[in-house]
């Protein structure tokens, strides 16, 4: 087993101890797909030292970088800055997004980011089929989505709801931050009864 | 169903609603909506007290179905649809390990910011992604009315984090009863501020301030009176019950919005179903949802 993690760092100068906290919160975001919570990243620095003040200076010694510190939700992720996207996807080639979902799974996902909490009785209703519990499985198994309160009928059904992960991986701050539907539906994009069906 | 009356008596120790002096017209300037949302706060921390006015009220049921109302307003302003019924379901319905969802995870939020007493170590984690000195600024002693403090505390958090306005709220109505004298949290403000308040300025922002709690004492008080009221039956009607933890339930609907009789944890499933519709029956409590099942009870 390994040695316990040394948190507090009492044998190093206290300008060296902070830059290495820094150093290592960088690293617990970097190795992660997900955003990290600040609690999580409290453990690996000194007790009682304030996060917030560590990611700041961290968000600040990239500002030359392609990549920053993004808060989502309750946690905070390394991410590339958009302006790079175009040359990402030259590079990768990628005509999908780079969650390996197809099409239908981001039409599912996204009718529970506007409707959740929905059981997949619901999702049944707004795609007129039954939604596979495969594909539910797909996106919860990225974290995408979470189970939800249960519906007030027989059986308790599971509802669905959209997670931390799913903001960071769309890019989003919070739902709201999601194209408004009657927008949507005024730009030309969607039909007016909303029939997204797949 | 039918929901038995509960007729006001004399002797009752509910609050009084706000004289006609105090309520607004529609002729006020600045300066008189200033002047009535004064007199609002005094009657509504009068109701908060546990003497005079206040002493009929079970406060903790009171702060906790404003703060459901509280909640509801702000998932309004968020763009979603769902109403107090859903907010109810989405906490009570949730099992261990089960997300809330977008709404239920803001009445959560409100329903922490009233259950426990206003504490740097309370409110610290509610107003999480707000900065912790505004949170800390909020128990302190300061210049200005309440009202002022409030509305600084607002457009402050506004300004560092635009689309975290349940904490905002939360801390404009912390900033609020404290100024007040009070020890615990009451929704004020954030029953009445509308999406359009929120994108003032300060001065501006101060105004609807004053504005808002005229508006929240006309909705808070009736409240108050009428739980007052419905707080006074159930008491009256608890010697009667022959359950043994029927005291404990008592005091449970006393200090929750709803709750499940499964909340109940004190006695077996069957028992709190009985003990529960049993006081419905008496008048005391009301099923809440219309629902032959996942019933959820309350004043």
């Amino acid at each position: 087993m390994a040695a316990p993690l040394d948190r507090e760092l009492e044998d190093l100068p206290p300008a060296l101890r902070w830059r290495e906290w820094m150093r290592r919160v960088e690293a617990v975001l970097f190795a992660s797909a997900a955003p990290v919570a600040r609690e999580d990243l409290a453990r690996v620095v000194g007790q009682g030292v304030a996060v917030d003040l560590l990611v700041a200076d961290l968000a600040a010694e990239l500002e030359d970088r392609s990549y920053e510190v993004a808060r989502v939700g309750a946690g905070f992720l390394l991410r590339t800055r958009p302006a790079y996207a175009p040359a990402i996807r030259a590079a990768a080639e990628t005509g999908a997004p780079a969650t390996g979902l197809s099409g239908q799974d981001i039409a599912v996902l996204a009718a529970i980011a506007y409707h959740q909490p929905i059981s997949r009785d619901g999702l049944k209703d707004i795609f007129g089929k039954e939604i596979g519990r495969d594909l539910i499985g797909r996106l919860s198994e990225r974290g995408l989505i979470a189970t939800g309160p249960r519906e007030p009928r027989r059986g308790a059904p599971y509802t669905f709801v959209t997670t931390d992960a799913f903001l960071a991986a769309f890019g989003l701050e919070t739902l709201r931050d999601l194209p408004d539907p009657e927008a949507l539906e005024d730009a030309g994009l969607t039909p007016p009864d909303g029939g997204s069906a797949a | 169903m039918q929901i038995p009356q509960v007729a006001p008596r004399a002797d009752d120790p509910a609050p009084l609603p706000l004289p006609g002096w105090a309520r607004p017209a529609s002729a006020d300037g600045a300066e008189e909506a200033a002047f009535r949302a004064g007199a609002a706060l005094l009657a509504l921390i009068q109701a908060a007290g546990a003497a005079g006015a206040g002493q009929g009220v079970p406060h903790p049921l009171w702060r906790d179905r404003l703060a459901l109302a509280a909640a509801a307003r702000g998932v309004a302003m968020s763009g979603r649809a769902e109403g107090e019924a859903a907010l109810r379901d989405a906490v009570h319905l949730l099992r261990p390990g089960d997300h809330p969802g977008p709404a239920g995870a803001v009445f959560r939020l409100w329903s922490r910011a009233v259950a426990r007493p206003l504490g740097p170590d309370a409110l610290a984690p509610l107003l999480d992604p707000l900065p912790a000195a505004l949170g800390a600024d909020a128990l302190r002693p300061g210049p200005g009315t309440p009202v002022a403090r409030a509305a600084r505390a607002l457009a402050a958090a506004l300004a560092h984090a635009p689309g975290a306005e349940t904490q905002a709220l939360i801390l404009a109505d912390a900033t609020l009863s404290r100024a007040a004298g009070q020890d615990r949290l009451l929704p004020c403000l954030s029953l009445a501020l509308t999406p359009r308040d929120l994108r003032l300025d300060e001065a501006a922002l101060r105004a609807s301030c004053h504005r808002a709690l005229i508006a929240a004492a006309a909705q808070a008080l009736p409240m108050a009176a009428d739980l007052a009221r419905r707080a006074a039956r159930l008491r009256a009607v608890a010697p009667r019950l022959r359950a043994k933890a029927a005291a404990r339930a008592v005091e449970l609907f006393l200090s929750r919005d709803a709750l499940p009789p499964a909340a109940l944890t004190f006695m077996s499933d069957r028992a709190a179903r009985r003990l529960c519709d049993r006081l419905v029956d008496l008048g005391a409590l009301r099923e809440l949802t219309g629902r032959d099942a996942f019933r959820l009870y309350g004043l």
